[in-house]
C-alpha cells in the first residue's frame, strides 16, 4: 500500500514540476539561442530514428532520368535553396537564423555532421520522406500537401547529384524553361 | 590599461559588428526567374552520357528552340521604324 502511495506522490510531483515548467514562461524558445547538448541530443536522436522508421519501406524509383534533374531542379532553387544552399553559396538569412540549422544540401553526405545517412536508397528513402511530410518545429514544410510524390522523387534526383554540381551547371538546370 | 587599448577594446567590437549589419545584401531576398546562361557549357569537358549533361543539353536546346522560334515570328515589315512613327506625330 506504502508503495502505491509513494508511486501517486512521485506521479504528482512530476505533473507539477512538469506544469510549473510549462506554466511559469522559464523555459526560453528563442531561435538564437541553442539547446544544451543533452536535449539537442535528444531531440536528434528522436527525429533521425522516427525518420528511419517511417521512411523503411519506400520504394525507390528509378532516378536517372534527366528530365527528373530539370523538374527537380527548378524545385530546388525555388523553394530549398533559401535554407539549403546553391553551389558556391556559405550561407544566407534562413540557413544563419534557423534553428535547428538546415543542412547545407550542396555538401556530400559526410559534410553534415551528427547523424549517418545509410547507403544510397535508404538516403533517397529519407529524402523523400523528409520533403514529403517535413519535420514538426523545424521550420522544414511537409511539400506532400501540395506536390505530388512524382514531383518530390524530381527533387530527390536532383538532390543526389547536387553536392557534385557546379554553379554554372547549377544555374542552366535549375533555370526555368 | 593605456588609452590605445580602451580605444582598440571599444572599436574593434563596433566596427566588426556594424561590418555584419552592413555586409547583409537585401539582393537576397529577391529571387528572379533567370534563363539558362548555355554560353558557359563547356562540351569538351561533358560526359554526354551523364544525366547532369543530358539535362543540361536538353534545357539549352530547347531554350534555342524557343528562341529561334520567337525571331522568326517577328515580321519587321509589319513593324512600325522610328522615322514612320516621328513622321505619323508631325501629322497630328
Amino acid at each position: 500500500m506504502s508503495k502505491i502511495k509513494l508511486l501517486i506522490v512521485a506521479v504528482v510531483l512530476a505533473c507539477s514540476a512538469a506544469l510549473t515548467v510549462v506554466y511559469s514562461g522559464i523555459v526560453n524558445v528563442a531561435a538564437d539561442e541553442p539547446h544544451g547538448d543533452l536535449v539537442y541530443w535528444l531531440l536528434e536522436q528522436t527525429r533521425e530514428n522516427s525518420i528511419k522508421k517511417a521512411a523503411k519501406d519506400i520504394d525507390v524509383p528509378d532516378l536517372t532520368n534527366p528530365e527528373l534533374l530539370l523538374t527537380g531542379g527548378v524545385d530546388y532553387e525555388f523553394m530549398c535553396s533559401s535554407c539549403h544552399l546553391a553551389p558556391g553559396q556559405k550561407q544566407s538569412d534562413m540557413s544563419v537564423g534557423l534553428y535547428p540549422a538546415p543542412p547545407n544540401l550542396t555538401l556530400v553526405a559526410e559534410g553534415h555532421k551528427g547523424h549517418e545517412h545509410g547507403d544510397e536508397a535508404q538516403s533517397a528513402r529519407k529524402h523523400f520522406w523528409v520533403i514529403k511530410h517535413g519535420i514538426k518545429a523545424s521550420g522544414m514544410p511537409a511539400w506532400g500537401k501540395t506536390h505530388d510524390d512524382d514531383r518530390i522523387w524530381a527533387m530527390v534526383a536532383f538532390l543526389k547529384r547536387l553536392p557534385t554540381l557546379t554553379k554554372e551547371e547549377y544555374q542552366i538546370l535549375t533555370a526555368i524553361d | 590599461m593605456n588609452t590605445l587599448t580602451k580605444m582598440a577594446l571599444v572599436l574593434i567590437p563596433t566596427l566588426t559588428l556594424s561590418l555584419t549589419a552592413t555586409a547583409h545584401d537585401p539582393k537576397l531576398h529577391a529571387k528572379k526567374a533567370e534563363k539558362a546562361d548555355c554560353s558557359k557549357m563547356d562540351h569538351s569537358k561533358m560526359d554526354m552520357k551523364d544525366p547532369v549533361a543530358m539535362a543540361m543539353m536538353k534545357k539549352c536546346m530547347k531554350q534555342a528552340k524557343k528562341a529561334k522560334a520567337t525571331k522568326a515570328e517577328m515580321d519587321h515589315s509589319k513593324m512600325k521604324m522610328k522615322k514612320s512613327l516621328k513622321k505619323e506625330s508631325e501629322h497630328h
